[in-house]
């Protein structure tokens, strides 16, 4: 059967998202702050942490400050878009599985050339790598795939493998659109720029001319420091949402040159210390809980999908 | 071909392209060694790899061990047999270890008395088992340089691993490489023949995977890229721009070759040529084409796919190219709206280090080296053009062009620099600042270029060698060596007359109090230093070590003054009187060892051959003089050669030690005299001079 080619940015969306469903992901939503990607969502950057089995997708709303264009720029965006998933453990033919979603957006491998080119993944904030690789395309970067190694500064194990889709690179490339606003968002009706286009204005202005780095760093020292109190409180997720904070509030001062070589330097590290302080603390208020998912299956859900199929 | 045939396909996800052949290579060579320490080296090996297998090809292996004899000692002979000469339990234990019977164990004479022994025929391991137990160590234990885990945490290794195909002779070697076990099936393309497969042997293996199009030889697969990026450059009336490091890289990428050939809009040719070419191989893997000199709107990339078919492959490289490319107008436009000039307090923003300072800093004290060694060379008509390259040299580090392509750093600036329309000297200078970057490339060609890169260079390592960050084994993070190596090859090179020594206790000072070490310190480690690159490089320009040596012993920090040292011992070395003043000025180090100074007092040189020599060298004395203010040290040390007939009669017939104090501190005079003499161009001492080829001529009175 031949699956029709995505033309629009919400297809996109729902087609991944049922694609990952089917195969037993918990489909969750975007984290309700700012964060710079989806690995900062706590279902990517927590769950990775301790023994427990986890897979997971969900759409992330994702802040780049520095990246602000004013809308004027066809590629690059204050926000974008993406679609993260984490399997863990990785199951061993993760690569087969993901080659299959692309299937199912209706990309006829075919007539195309996909090529996995290393990139090894690094977030110094987050005190986190993994190894991996950019998925390429016809010569284009679709999906970061990264298999996690260590994130706030624990070994990792089991693994988890975490596939990340560029949607508005990938709807775009499908239309070879030469403007992200002139994607649609919904098929032949709403383009990308109808919806998001004054978001970009305001925000790059914002971020470039209005944001008042006083009033951040004041947040900045306040998040940092309510984190440390919901530290102290065993409260890991209350923390680590401050943390969050501080970070995206970095990235709009850091956006609004108002950080020097050694400022940047001296709060890169407070954040990370926030976060690896929440790593730590996560994995023993999840064994204080008994480490509750591990109840639940053993098997990742790619596994159960073909027991699924066979009973079709 | 007689004997066994062995494949070995280690089959996994994507593997770093830079890291694959290197990876090989381990393996062939350790697999080879480890057969070959078992006698059961094959007589043909050949290696293969894509970026999702690893593959050996071995034929002609012997297919067993060679049986050998293994002889067992058992108990001593007094414990063996009974007083009834009765063999006891501990005979016969043994006995029945061994197979045979007591009557049948011999007698061996050791150090501690008469014992029993077997001997038993070892029946050599087929080779297939010898494989099972060696390749799983072999394979796991590569020495990547960072290894990654896997779903519960397999591993570790470089990426997952998939299947191992291991057969010998077309059985199965059973084996287990982490989690997977050993088997005849693998797979094709992952995209265009990804269904599984079974393999009989090797030419089974190359068949089938010829049949997919999949090509596991890399030369094989390079040379069908090369043939095809040829044909296609050929097609378009033009050739192309060569890069032998992508053709590897981009072989190191695919397992299928295919090439796909894009265009872009020819207005993107107002670009700079160096950015267009960076911008479409590093972001693009693409080679671009030229003809004439001219570049064309062209790029040739490749695929991991033998075709094209429905231009879809074309047509997404040339939108990622065409989004690259506009990124790239828009930074040379951006930058544009600012001038270097303008641009420059941008630097008191950008840390060179953190215990040196800004770039803001560090282009101060280039300044003030630049103009020193302009002064020290005479060149006053460069002072101005050297201050303005100098201050401007690291401006580029603030563009956002640079920012995105870090490989142009200089070039962009030098190039924004001709933009506004400074003079040729200034904006090369600029350019070429990173020149030599390796040995292949030649130094800054112009003077103004020379000195700033050198200021450049000696204030980055002097910074460095003050903070004590001095390079040691492999570890050189800031590219020291390679700066040293810069700054020798431009003084070489470009025979530059310049008393490092002297530019190196200015640098010093231009650090204030910025560094951890003194002065003398610096100094000191960074001759060294220095002296190990200059070593490296007269070596590689065919100097012997100890002709090198001999000129550096005399110690100039003027490094054409050096070369033209070393040159000249090099021309004389192999002439017999040189050898022979070499073999004296040996033999006078021996006696002078410890003497203290002496004065020489004519009237006390009593034998004919001493008072020869004194009047021989006086009579040198002008010329070596002369010739050593002209550098003209051939002619120097032909001078000194003069000296070997009186100093060969003297060492005949002048006994040095003699019992009389007086007149032996005064032959210490002379020689010690004749050994400044004669050790001003080069330290003779240092030559080695195969004696058995020198004859030396007579014999010697004096007890050295």
């Amino acid at each position: 059967m031949e699956i029709k080619n995505v033309q629009s940015f919400q297809e996109l969306i729902l087609r991944l998202q049922a694609f990952w469903a089917e195969r037993g992901c918990v489909v969750q939503q975007p984290y309700d702050l700012e964060v710079g990607a989806g690995t900062m969502h706590p279902d990517t950057f927590l769950r990775v942490l301790g023994p427990e089995p986890w897979n997971v997708a969900y759409v992330q709303p994702s802040r780049r400050p520095a990246d602000a264009r004013y809308g004027e720029n066809p590629f690059r965006l204050a926000k974008h878009f993406q679609l993260q998933v984490v399997l863990k453990p990785s199951p061993k033919d993760v690569q087969a599985v993901y080659i299959d979603s692309l299937r199912a957006l209706g990309v006829d491998l075919a007539i195309h050339d996909l090529r996995f080119e290393e990139d090894n993944w690094e977030a110094p904030t987050l005190g986190a790598w993994g190894v991996g690789w950019q998925v390429m395309l016809d010569g284009m970067e679709i999906t970061q795939f990264t298999y996690f190694q260590q994130a706030g500064g624990i070994e990792l194990e089991p693994i988890s493998a975490e596939i990340t889709y560029g949607l508005e690179r990938i709807t775009m490339f499908l239309g070879l659109s030469r403007s992200v606003y002139d994607v649609d968002w919904v098929p032949g009706g709403v383009d990308y720029g109808l919806v998001r286009h004054q978001d970009e204005v305001e925000f790059s202005k914002y971020y470039f001319e209005v944001a008042d780095v006083g009033f951040l760093k004041a947040q900045f020292d306040g998040y940092e420091t309510e984190a440390k109190r919901c530290l102290e409180a065993d409260l890991v997720l209350p923390a680590y949402e401050c943390a969050l904070k501080c970070s995206h509030l970095f990235n709009v001062m850091d956006a609004r040159g108002a950080v020097s070589v050694t400022e940047r330097v001296a709060l890169i590290k407070r954040v990370r210390n926030l976060a690896v302080a929440c790593a730590g603390e996560y994995v023993v208020s999840r064994e204080k809980l008994g480490f509750p998912l591990l109840a639940t299956t053993g098997e990742s859900p790619l596994e159960k999908k073909e027991v699924n199929n066979g009973r079709e | 071909m007689a004997g066994s045939e062995f494949l070995l396909e280690v089959r996994s996800e994507e593997i770093p392209a830079r890291l694959l052949q290197p990876a090989i290579q381990e393996l062939a060579t350790r697999l080879f060694a480890e057969l070959m320490e078992l006698n059961l080296a094959p007589a043909n090996m050949e290696t293969g790899f894509t970026p999702r297998r690893l593959i050996l090809m071995l034929k002609g292996l012997p297919s067993r061990e060679a049986d050998r004899e293994e002889e067992f000692v058992g108990p001593p002979v007094r414990a063996a047999f009974d007083t009834q000469g009765l063999p006891t339990r501990a005979a016969e234990g043994f006995a029945r270890k061994c197979g045979v019977e007591v009557e049948a164990l011999q007698r061996v004479e050791t150090d501690k008395g008469e014992y029993l022994a077997a001997s038993r025929k070892v029946v050599g391991r087929a080779v297939s088992e010898v494989l099972a137990q060696m390749v799983p160590p072999l394979v796991e234990g590569l020495g990547w340089a960072r290894t990654m885990r896997w779903g519960v945490g397999e591993g570790p290794w470089v990426r997952p691993i998939h299947g191992v195909v291991a057969l010998c002779d077309g059985e199965v070697v059973p084996c287990r490489v982490f989690d997977v076990e050993s088997g005849r099936e693998t797979y094709g393309h992952p995209v265009l023949s990804p269904r599984p497969f079974a393999i009989r042997g090797v030419s089974d293996y190359r068949r089938k995977m010829a049949r997919r199009q999949i090509v596991v030889r890399f030369e094989e697969r390079r040379q069908r890229i090369q043939d095809q990026l040829e044909a296609a450059a050929q097609s378009l009336g033009s050739e192309l721009v060569e890069d032998q490091d992508l053709l590897d890289r981009l072989t190191a990428m695919c397992e299928i070759p295919g090439t796909v050939v894009g265009r872009f809009e020819p207005a993107f040719l107002s670009l700079p040529r160096e950015v267009l070419i960076t911008s479409l191989r590093d972001h693009q893997s693409a080679f671009t084409l030229e003809s004439g000199g001219m570049l064309l709107p062209s790029f040739i990339t490749v695929m991991d796919r033998p075709d094209d078919p429905k231009g879809r492959v074309r047509a997404g490289n040339e939108w990622v190219v065409a989004a690259r490319l506009e990124d790239a107008r828009f930074f040379f436009n951006e930058d544009g709206k600012t001038s270097l000039e303008q641009r420059r307090e941008k630097l008191e923003h950008l840390t060179f280090h953190a215990k040196l300072g800004t770039y803001a800093a560090k282009t101060e004290r280039i300044a003030e080296l630049t103009k020193e060694i302009c002064d020290s060379q005479g060149w006053s008509e460069l002072v101005e053009d050297a201050s303005t390259a100098s201050n401007l040299l690291k401006v580029d580090l603030t563009s956002e062009m640079v920012k995105e392509f870090t490989s142009l750093q200089g070039i962009v600036g030098g190039l924004y620099a001709e933009r506004e329309q400074y003079p040729a000297e200034v904006w090369q200078a600029i350019y070429d600042q990173y020149l030599p970057a390796s040995t292949e490339d030649a130094i800054p060609r112009g003077r103004v270029g020379q000195a700033t890169a050198l200021a450049d260079r000696i204030d980055t390592l002097v910074g460095m060698f003050g903070l004590g960050l001095i390079p040691s084994g492999s570890r050189d993070p800031f590219g020291l060596r390679r700066a040293g190596q810069g700054v020798v090859r431009i003084v070489l090179e470009s025979e530059m007359p310049l008393d490092l020594d002297l530019i190196v206790a200015k640098s010093v000072l231009l650090f204030g109090d910025l560094l951890d070490r003194s002065g003398q310190e610096i100094l000191s480690d960074l001759r060294l230093f220095l002296q190990d690159r200059v070593r490296h490089l007269l070596g590689l320009r065919g100097y012997a070590y100890d002709t090198i040596e001999s000129a550096l012993a005399a110690g100039s920090s003027n490094l054409p003054d050096l070369l033209a040292r070393v040159d000249a011992v090099h021309k004389v070395r192999e002439e017999s009187d040189f050898l022979s003043v070499v073999l004296a000025a040996k033999r006078i180090a021996n006696i002078l060892r410890e003497a203290p100074d002496e004065d020489l007092e004519k009237v006390r040189l009593k034998e004919p051959a001493e008072r020869d020599l004194h009047e021989a060298a006086n009579a040198l004395r002008n010329d070596i003089d002369r010739a050593e203010k002209q550098a003209d040290y051939e002619q120097c040390l032909r001078a000194i050669a003069k000296l070997s007939e009186p100093l060969d009669r003297f060492f005949v017939e002048v006994l040095v030690m003699d019992e009389n104090r007086e007149l032996r501190n005064n032959r210490i005079a002379l020689l010690q005299a004749i050994q400044r003499m004669i050790s001003r161009t080069a330290r003779l001492t240092e030559v080695v001079v195969d004696k058995s080829e020198h004859r030396d001529r007579g014999e010697s009175k004096s007890s050295d």
